[in-house]
């Protein structure tokens, strides 16, 4: 059993759903999957050691204010477009902004 | 034995939760990939890390399913037992590595200090500063609502 293979290959499952899905939940799992990749290194290295878990919480708060600003950033999108799909926001932001031209015309 | 099954359980929970096509079953696929590391974590000797990973997932699930149910659309398109076989099958062919590879050289059990000393002695600074930024946090998002309230901004 070896933990830094399991990192690494929880870490390619993140950063292939990071770069595949357009869904903002989804981009928001794959984040959380690539955090639990990389803490876990922390308490596996350390083997129960106290400094190991000490970094881990460090790293936990650093993960949840990344998940916060996610969730902020879905919650504008879906109160000011409707949508949660992170490629369909620079066509409505040119559509925006067109009917904004038109209007000002 | 028991961590070569959780770690295989780990990965496909995790391909599960992001390639599901229903919202709902992929957090629920999450909430199995957060189960599995606090059990790895727990049998590795870490409590503590167990815990707080534990008690982070749920805070994250919780706020996953209501972020799911309110701000996702809603699709009509169901995963087929096909693609969920497929998806579990993939699982467990990305695990065998972990669990038949081995890598020399890895380092183990450098510091010997406690929980307690650790986090207080060698990161305490750390701690307190964090603490100061959420409460930070939890100040300025009270301003606001309330300056909201008042209808100011």
């Amino acid at each position: 059993m070896n933990f830094v293979i399991l990192s690494i290959v929880m870490l390619s499952i993140g950063i292939y759903g990071l770069l595949t899905n357009r869904n903002l939940i989804k981009v928001f799992i794959s984040l959380e999957l690539i955090a639990i990749a990389a803490t876990m290194n922390f308490v596996l290295f350390a083997m129960g050691q106290g400094l190991g878990e000490a970094l881990l919480i460090v790293a936990f708060s650093t993960d949840t204010a990344v998940s916060a600003v996610i969730l902020a950033v879905l919650v504008i999108l879906y109160k000011k477009y409707g949508i949660s799909d992170i490629s369909k926001i620079p066509q409505l932001i040119q559509n925006k902004d067109e009917e904004e031209n038109e209007v000002e015309a | 034995m028991i961590l070569e099954i959780l770690s295989v359980g780990l990965i496909v929970s995790a391909c599960l939760a992001l390639f599901l096509d229903e919202v709902h079953y992929a957090v629920g696929a999450l909430a199995g990939t957060f189960f599995f590391i606090s059990l790895i974590y727990a049998l590795n000797g870490s409590v503590y890390g167990a815990v707080f990973q534990f008690a982070v997932g749920i805070g994250t699930l919780t706020i996953l399913f209501l972020s799911g149910e309110m701000l996702s659309e809603k699709t009509k398109k169901k995963t087929s037992p096909r693609k969920f076989a497929a998806l579990v099958g993939g699982g467990v062919a990305l695990s065998l590595p972990a669990v038949f590879l081995s890598v020399s050289g890895t380092p183990q059990g450098y510091s010997t200090a406690s929980f307690g000393a650790a986090l207080w002695e060698m990161r305490g600074l750390d701690v307190v500063l964090q603490a100061v930024v959420v409460l930070t946090i939890a100040l300025g998002i009270f301003i606001v609502l309330h300056e909201k309230k008042r209808g100011t901004i």
